[in-house]
């Protein structure tokens, strides 16, 4: 496992010291710099509660009331008029008193007094519903468009942090492939660390069971042969009659750069990225699907180091949580994909003494409702594939409309408070947040405040400060945290 | 219990003996001296500084502008004393000099901020500088008082000048005539400072190739350069890739795609709300459209064709008045051709430059159908903003006019003679491009004070006074000794204080000139293009080449032809050299078989589907292509036959001919037309071929498909694709190709973990790697030294050393394996050498 304390971190650490270094200066011109709170004093960051991040993206829009905010149950029966159904499961218990769950969560329900349930979660309608550009406004904390290219979360950590572990890359993201899905477009426009430049971008693993092949060498090339072409290549860098002019530094970050891969292309944390490596009945336990493995592989990259991962149960339009028809089987298929694995991967860093310092986030980029699109007095259109009154089949059975009144998000570890709940939405519809409605900038000021950083941190871009959170205005709710309740 | 524990917490760049404390722009803070100090926070002015240096720029700074600037600097002198810059600090004030050098107990400064007189003590008001900050005044006394030179706390009073201005050209030495060397001896004579070293021919080669059309050069190209004894090569090399009108198109695109952000796919065009402008862009780069011409067309597009670089991005939903198309439009017009950035102006007043909401406001109105609100920070004010432009000295826009009529207004402001923000602007881009960093820097903050001002309006005017031809600009700088000039070799502190010229600085390549260059080493990349373009023949004329054939048969009225005929049709012809590319486009009324040299190449029994046949066994010297023609039906009837060929040489050219008058037949019999593999054996006579009378029955069918073919034919065997033409891939984006949802006008400079691991294990690269592995190994190289060789004289312009030669042929000098081949190309592409044009 990675130990912060080794000797040999020290030693990576010195090296990642000179990277940095390198690729900080040689980015000056243009480059995004580091600003100062209006005072002209350093940024005071907040004493981090936790070291790593793992997002949990339920992606398409979890319905909350099918999922983490039981309403009503009402079961299927032909003739039933929609707008009487509330849930289309029924709740259960969870080990916490006050908390309830829907049916299909039970093993999730037996971890919640690690967590702090947020059900007040409320997002912009935007004035028409599309998921990838509330996706992009949840992943940065900007609605697009914008007239910079806005940082994914994950880039502020790897910016303002660094990796924790110097051959891990610090951002990683699992599960989304960015070529060959619906509004793949989209997508990449925030998959990305924006104007602060690719060495800060996600490391992208669209499927776990291929990850290793990622961080080995090409298919056919066996390791010496790889480890002699990167003496090859040592050795032409030494002859080069152009190493006079080695004081450029473009020169020295490319070359640093090139080690850096190699480093970590033949460092023993790869070993992280191969989940076949897992032993069997552990393996099994995750292995409910591509995001079931994804959490799998999260976990093993958070034990070695990574600092922040996003595992996602992919967005497609018009599949998994994006359920325009038949919600109701859909989101019985979608929590058999989750539950398990997500009460895994809590269990399993809190046994290897982990989950104390990772943030463990479920979230989504709105919730849904059986009849209202957006929220009371939005414009937005109705969107469902199957708009009728009343019960005909199963495909009518399910929240097929975009809700963005109250939406749920989960946070377990990294000095959350457990067996908490935070927020509140209506019991009536609609099932808006009437309880400390949070935004998504304050949503994210709550979490870079865990990791550490403050929701005011700067960089200038274009001669203009741009903030970790809109404006530098978030607010964390700190309440959320152990420390932060009197 | 508590709040959260606010301890401060230092960043990890800070850790790493980075700057951590920087300044943001805001009311309190003059702009200029904003981008001073932006420019000393560099990080590399601290980098290595001894500990117990005073660092001026983080511990000095703030406790002078906490306590000191508001009564001291800029027009407030209280006390007659001023801090704006070292020496007018050293001036002291009404109460003598301030401070004494490297003697604290001497100095008037340290006596005031530590004084116990309420009526003494500097700051007047407020808790006064705590001992840390007295400690650390002390220590810069002490140290002499280190500054950022250049920097100042006044408010810069520079305001960029509008019209254009032509400069006196010094007189310099008479060895260096050209106008930029002039201007830059001079600079560097001033300062006395050397004039940097003049470059070898290859390293020109290579350099000037990379910069104008993206690619390197062959090693054929190479060859012939270095051996050429004449002096005027260069002269004459840069003029033969500025005429090369499509491989200049096809690397500047990229520049152009990335500052009108204009792509083939990405976000908008999956809701309908972005338009592409390539087609018209690309045909733009091809004619070199002057650049006012090009401006006017984008600010007042023509037609459909150009408009989508204005109209920008609407997407579905609501956006925030920031961000609506009629701001988009102000903030891409002005940052685009203007380096003005209207992002701040266009949410509030600008913090940083002179522009003021109501000014971007007024620009957006120009381009908006609907009467425009202005908002501050998203919130309406409930005033329309009157439509207007930024520099109404030159001429103002009708607000009443109709909104066609204004954006012709704005772009005959914009391309207004006396307009040099235009021309400037331009040709900054084109000196960052090509000379590596902006006179102007940042090249979109062109209200910055340039490095030197008369090289930057000297060649603005002379942009104007050469009809915008921006091919000409460049032309005026490459030729210059300065652009023929070494790199100049940038330590990392270089980068601290400001920027002295000392010759041109390497750039890395783009993304798109990094594929570009394995592709043509390794001969891999895809064929097809992404791009909604009719693309122009590489190296080829100007216009698309047409076909240059007839129809022919055995008589010039041949509608009477003989059923069941067979005729044998000839053509003999010498080729002192071997083209690149040969093709035909053949049809035949009714069937045929076509023999090269003896081979078949091909047949066709349908003649309303020409068939496309390459020309493959052409040799030096004597060809003979022989086509047996059949005449369908058992009556008589019409006949036919029509060949186009099209050849390209090595240099490009492009030579159309095909059947006519010089071709000759002869009568087949039923016995000589048998066993189609071998032509047959024709006994003649020969005779002459008439053109036929009546060829409009198949023409207007068959000749424009024979043109497509011959052109989608010469395309997929002589030319790949340029990475300009097709969509980001993985890679591209990895290597820094940007998302064209914003106006980009630098790509990182630097290639990054992530990068590199892709390039070490990515499939893509490995793929194009082996690719060019196998068809290396298949060819005959006399020794491994030899195919070595050709590797360094294509990827680097130069011959291997001694050295290098002896690491690369370590293991003899067979002919290496695939995998050994694969291997030497991936660490030739990784070198920074190969990476960067220099």
């Amino acid at each position: 496992m990675f130990d912060p304390t080794a000797p040999e971190f020290e030693q990576r650490r010195q090296f990642l010291r000179q990277l940095t270094a390198a690729s900080v200066a040689t980015l000056g011109l243009g480059a995004p710099r580091l600003l100062s709170a209006a005072d002209g004093q350093a940024i005071e960051h907040p004493v981090a509660t936790a070291d790593s991040c793992i997002l949990l993206w339920m992606g398409g829009g979890m319905a909350a009331p099918d999922t983490f905010d039981p309403k009503r149950y009402v079961p299927f029966r032909v003739g039933t008029p929609v707008a009487e159904i509330e849930s289309t499961f029924p709740a259960i218990d969870s080990v916490v008193d006050n908390i309830k769950l829907t049916a299909g969560l039970e093993h999730v329900a037996q971890v919640m007094d690690r967590a702090t349930l947020i059900r007040s979660h409320v997002l912009p309608d935007l004035g028409s519903i599309l998921h990838s550009r509330h996706q992009y406004h949840w992943h940065t904390g900007y609605v697009p468009p914008q007239t910079v290219a806005c940082p994914h979360i994950g880039a502020w950590m790897a910016k303002v942090l660094g990796p924790l572990n110097p051959v891990m890359p610090a951002f990683i993201n699992i599960g989304q492939r960015l070529e060959g899905v619906g509004e793949q477009e989209e997508l990449k426009a925030f998959t990305t660390a924006g104007f602060f430049g690719s060495e800060y971008g996600p490391l992208n693993l669209p499927f776990p069971e291929d990850a290793a092949r990622s961080v080995r060498p090409p298919e056919g090339m066996e390791a010496g042969r790889f480890a002699n072409r990167q003496k090859l290549f040592r050795r032409l860098v030494d002859q080069s009659p152009q190493r006079e002019y080695l004081s450029d530094f473009q020169y020295q970050s490319q070359l640093r750069s090139i080690e850096n891969a190699y480093r970590l292309l033949s460092a023993p944390e790869r070993a992280a990225f191969d989940i076949s490596l897992e032993p069997a009945e552990s393996f099994a336990k995750y292995d409910t699907g591509r995001f079931g493995r994804g959490c799998l592989l999260a976990r093993r990259l958070v034990e070695n180091g990574a600092r922040f991962v996003e595992v996602t149960t992919e967005y497609v339009p018009f599949l998994h949580w994006d359920t325009h028809a038949d919600g109701h089987t859909t989101l019985q298929r979608m929590k058999q994909e989750i539950d398990q694995p997500i009460a895994q991967l809590i269990l399993d860093l809190e046994s290897r003494g982990l989950l104390n310092r990772t943030l463990v986030i479920l979230a989504s980029e709105f919730s849904r409702d059986m009849i209202m699109e957006g929220k009371p007095g939005s414009n937005a259109n109705d969107q469902t594939t199957e708009p009728v009154e009343a019960l005909q089949t199963m495909k009518h059975y399910g929240q097929h409309r975009h809700f963005t009144g109250a939406s749920c998000v989960v946070m377990w570890g990294g000095g959350v408070r457990g067996g908490q709940l935070y927020g509140a939405s209506a019991d009536q519809r609609p099932f808006v947040a009437i309880d400390k409605p949070l935004s998504v900038t304050d949503l994210h000021a709550t979490i870079f405040t865990a990791l550490g950083i403050s929701p005011q941190t700067a960089f200038e871009v274009e001669q203009r400060p741009f903030y970790a959170t809109e404006d530098g205005k978030g607010q964390a709710a700190r309440e959320i945290f152990v420390q932060g309740k009197s | 219990m508590a709040d959260f524990d606010t301890a401060p917490r230092r960043s990890p760049s800070d850790r790493e003996g980075q700057t951590v404390s920087y300044f943001r722009p805001s009311q309190f803070w003059p702009h200029a001296s904003w981008l001073g100090l932006a420019l000393l926070c560099l990080p590399g002015s601290v980098c290595g500084a001894p500990a117990d240096d005073v660092d001026f720029a983080h511990q000095i700074v703030p406790i002078l502008k906490t306590h000191c600037i508001k009564c001291h600097s800029g027009p407030q002198q209280e006390g007659g004393f001023s801090l704006n810059d070292r020496e007018t600090l050293l001036n002291g004030g009404d109460s003598g000099p301030a401070v004494v050098l490297r003697d604290v107990a001497a100095s008037e400064l340290h006596r005031r901020v530590t004084s116990s007189d309420p009526g003494d003590r500097m700051p007047p008001e407020g808790a006064g500088l705590t001992a840390e900050q007295v400690a650390l005044v002390e220590r810069w006394i002490e140290q002499g008082l280190p500054w950022e030179s250049g920097f100042s706390f006044a408010p810069s009073s520079y305001e960029p000048p509008l019209r254009p201005r032509r400069p006196e050209l010094p007189a310099g030495d008479p060895q260096r005539p050209h106008p930029i060397d002039r201007l830059l001896d001079h600079e560097l004579g001033e300062r006395q400072q050397p004039l940097p070293a003049g470059i070898s021919d290859e390293v020109f080669l290579r350099r000037v190739t990379l910069d104008l059309v993206g690619r390197l050069p062959t090693p054929e190209q190479w060859a012939e350069f270095s051996s050429d004894p004449s002096h005027d090569k260069r002269e004459r090399w840069i003029e033969q890739l500025l005429d090369d009108e499509v491989a200049y198109a096809e690397h500047w695109l990229t520049f152009w795609n990335d500052l009108l952000r204009n792509d083939y796919t990405g976000t908008g065009f999956i809701t309908g709300g972005r338009t592409q402008i390539t087609a018209w862009l690309y045909q733009a780069l091809l004619d070199n459209m002057p650049f006012d011409q090009f401006v006017r067309e984008l600010v007042a597009p023509p037609n459909a064709a150009s408009a989508g670089f204005i109209n920008g991005i609407r997407w579905r939903g609501e956006v925030s008045a920031g961000q609506t198309v009629e701001i988009q439009f102000a903030q891409s017009i002005g940052q685009t051709f203007l380096g003005i950035n209207l992002k701040c102006a266009s949410c509030h007043d600008s913090f940083v430059d002179r522009w003021k909401l109501d000014e971007a406001f007024s620009l957006a109105a120009v381009y908006s159908e609907r009467p425009l609100e202005l908002h501050r920070c998203d919130k309406p004010l409930g005033k329309t903003a009157q439509p207007g432009w930024l520099f109404p000295e030159l001429g103002q826009i009708d607000p009443t006019a109709d909104r066609a009529t204004r954006l012709q207004q704005l772009a005959g402001l914009m391309t207004h003679p006396e307009n040099g923000r235009l021309t400037r602007t331009i040709v900054n881009r084109l000196w960052h491009r090509l000379m590596g960093r902006g006179i102007v820097h940042p090249v979109d903050a062109m209200q910055s004070p340039p490095w030197n001002a008369d090289l930057l309006d000297y060649l603005a005017v002379d942009l104007a006074d050469h009809g915008y031809d921006l091919k000409r600009t460049m032309q005026l700088i490459v030729t210059s000794q300065a652009y023929q000039s070494q790199v100049e070799a940038v330590a990392e502190t270089a980068t601290a204080g400001e920027y002295r010229y000392a010759g041109p600085r390497a750039k890395r390549m783009t993304a798109e000139q990094f594929l570009d260059a394995v592709w043509q080493v390794t001969g891999a990349g895809p064929t097809t293009i992404d791009a909604p373009i009719q693309r122009r023949l590489p190296g080829g004329p100007s216009q698309p080449s047409s076909l240059a054939a007839h129809w022919i048969w055995n008589q010039s009225d041949a509608t009477q032809s003989a059923g069941g005929e067979t005729v044998a049709f000839r053509y003999r012809w010498e080729l002192p050299s071997l083209p690149v590319t040969s093709v035909a486009a053949i049809s035949c009324d009714n069937s045929y078989q076509v023999y090269l040299n003896g081979q078949k190449i091909g047949q066709g029994q349908q003649w309303e589907t020409p068939d496309l046949v390459s020309l493959d066994g052409l040799v030096v010297g004597q060809n003979e292509l022989l086509i047996v023609g059949r005449n369908g039906g058992s009556g008589p009837n019409p006949a036919g036959l029509f060949c186009a060929v099209r050849t390209i040489d090595s240099a490009g050219v492009v030579e159309n001919w095909g059947t006519g008058s010089g071709w000759e037949w002869a009568a087949v019999t039923e016995a000589e037309s048998s066993g189609a593999a071998t032509p047959p054996a024709v006994a003649g006579p020969w005779q002459a071929a008439a053109l036929v009378e009546h060829a409009g029955i198949w023409a207007p069918r068959v000749e424009p498909l024979a043109q497509a073919l011959l052109d989608r034919g010469q395309l997929g065997i002589a030319a790949h694709a340029r990475a300009s033409l097709v969509k980001s891939d993985f890679l591209m984006r990895s290597l820094g190709r940007p998302n064209r949802d914003q106006i980009v006008t630098e790509r990182p400079q630097e290639l990054t973990t992530l990068e590199a691991i892709d390039l070490s294990i990515g499939e893509t690269l490995d793929g194009y790697l082996q690719h060019g592995a196998r068809r290396l190994q298949q060819q005959s190289w006399e020794s491994s030294t030899d195919l070595v060789r050709w590797v360094f004289r294509y990827g680097l312009s130069r011959e291997p050393t001694a050295e290098e030669l002896a690491v690369l042929t370590e293991s003899g000098d067979a002919v290496p394996s695939t995998q050994d081949i694969a291997d030497l190309l991936w660490a030739v592409i990784m070198l920074p050498e190969f990476q960067t044009v220099r």
